[in-house]
């Protein structure tokens, strides 16, 4: 493809949404249109071997960021707005080789994070100069398939692991999506009504993807989702799992209102402050995260957070801080 | 993805969307009769006509949907093979 290819397109735009939706039964039917989970570059799949990958990355560092996109998304999402895409800022910024990687978003969460370790596996194998750092960013579901895929690489001791010492979540619902989980209890709700019609509507809207159905608690874990029992309660309180404390973890979030009540509820619309901010931002605020690691955004919606000024300025202001002292890999 | 792969997998899901909306909506219009035949077959004058009416509505009900679904099918079988030939006859 050449140099000046477009960098979207709308067959992936709807591919993505396809995918989004009933990701989960195209998998299930060996459908065609069902994305595999691979490293992307203009739309293309990029083979996982040195030689792609040098001729991907001529001028490849030791550094290397993955960059996630999120549910009905493709990696084109990071090239959807107008300013230029994140990794290519990091690329000339901070010198990180950035890779793009798409995903099947209608799998369960823990799926797709169990494939983004194995990529990642061999991604650090293939990749041109030796790996000293991997940075993961992940938009929206992005981030859940990350620390999904974090959590499976420290239960099976993965090389890469030592090697993620800091990681992005741009608008990840951290702890749940409340349309999601409103949604499931309305279904519910319809299912137990005697009535064909209403049964009905419930089949339709059950028919959502399991990686949607996923979002609602935000379940990384095979636990978190054999846990999903047939109830009406609007939130698991086993949740959350907890992030990795051997990580350095950033979180930006969002909210289109800037009046801080229905910032709190509304949040970007998809998710809720609370939640993209894993609690930080609420006067619970369990979570030992520092309140510098977490930015909070007044003023955005969730569809601009893949690709806009102010985000990338609070990433650049990140990464310009000195690496976490940790033990070298 | 190629455009005859992308052809196929649209192929399967109008399939796929054409079986589940027929079982759907086969359901619907059973469970909906189910109501006032319930009704008629407990009047005794009139139960065992009910009855039977309610026998021949719902034969007729599953064989509409069957039959349509087995078009589906064919049709699907059909496309795919059409597929076959295209990419056999598309230059390497």
């Amino acid at each position: 493809m050449s140099e000046d290819a477009p960098r979207t397109s709308k067959l992936s735009f709807a591919l993505g949404i396809v995918n989004g939706l009933i990701g989960d039964h195209l998998a299930r039917t060996d459908n065609e249109l069902a994305f595999d989970m691979a490293v992307m570059s203009k739309g293309v799949r990029v083979p996982l071997d040195t030689e792609s990958l040098r001729a991907l990355h001529p001028d490849a560092t030791s550094r290397v960021c993955v960059l996630l996109h999120g549910l009905m998304n493709t990696e084109e999402a990071f090239f959807s707005g107008d300013c230029e895409d994140y990794g290519a800022r990091m690329q000339r910024d901070f010198g990180i080789t950035p890779y793009y990687v798409r995903y099947n978003s209608g799998l369960p969460i823990p799926q797709n994070g169990a494939a983004f370790a194995r990529l990642l596996t061999d991604l650090v194998a293939a990749h041109p100069v030796p790996v000293t750092e991997v940075l993961l960013v992940g938009y929206s579901m992005g981030g859940l398939v990350a620390r999904s895929a974090c959590h499976i690489a420290a239960e099976e001791s993965l090389a890469w692991l030592p090697l993620v010492r800091r990681a992005i979540y741009v608008g990840t619902p951290h702890r749940g999506a409340p349309m999601e989980r409103a949604g499931r209890v309305l279904t519910r709700l319809l299912a137990a009504i005697p009535d064909p019609y209403t049964h009905l509507i419930a089949d339709i809207a059950n028919l959502r993807s399991d990686g949607i159905k996923d979002l609602g608690d935000a379940d990384v874990t095979d636990k978190d989702r054999a846990r999903r029992l047939p109830r009406f309660s609007l939130r698991d309180e086993k949740h959350p799992v907890a992030l990795l404390p051997q990580v350095e973890h950033f979180l930006v979030c969002a909210s289109v209102s800037e009046d801080p009540q229905l910032a709190m509820w509304f949040g970007d619309v998809m998710v809720p402050v609370h939640s993209g901010s894993f609690d930080t931002i609420t006067e619970k605020a369990h979570l030992a995260l520092p309140q510098d690691n977490v930015k909070y955004l007044p003023g955005l919606s969730h569809v601009a957070l893949p690709c806009h000024d102010r985000v990338w300025e609070t990433i650049r202001e990140f990464l310009g801080r000195p690496l976490p002292e940790t033990e070298t890999p | 993805m190629s455009s005859l792969k992308l052809v196929r997998g649209v192929r399967k899901l109008l399939t796929d969307a054409v079986e589940h909306g027929s079982r759907a909506v086969e359901t619907i219009q059973l469970e909906t009769a189910k109501r006032p035949f319930t009704v008629l077959e407990a009047i005794s004058p009139i139960a065992v006509p009910a009855k039977t009416v309610h026998v021949f509505h719902d034969a007729v009900v599953n064989a509409t949907h069957a039959s349509i679904r087995g078009v589906n099918g064919v049709v699907g079988v059909a496309l795919d093979a059409a597929i076959d030939l295209a990419e056999k006859a598309k230059p390497e």
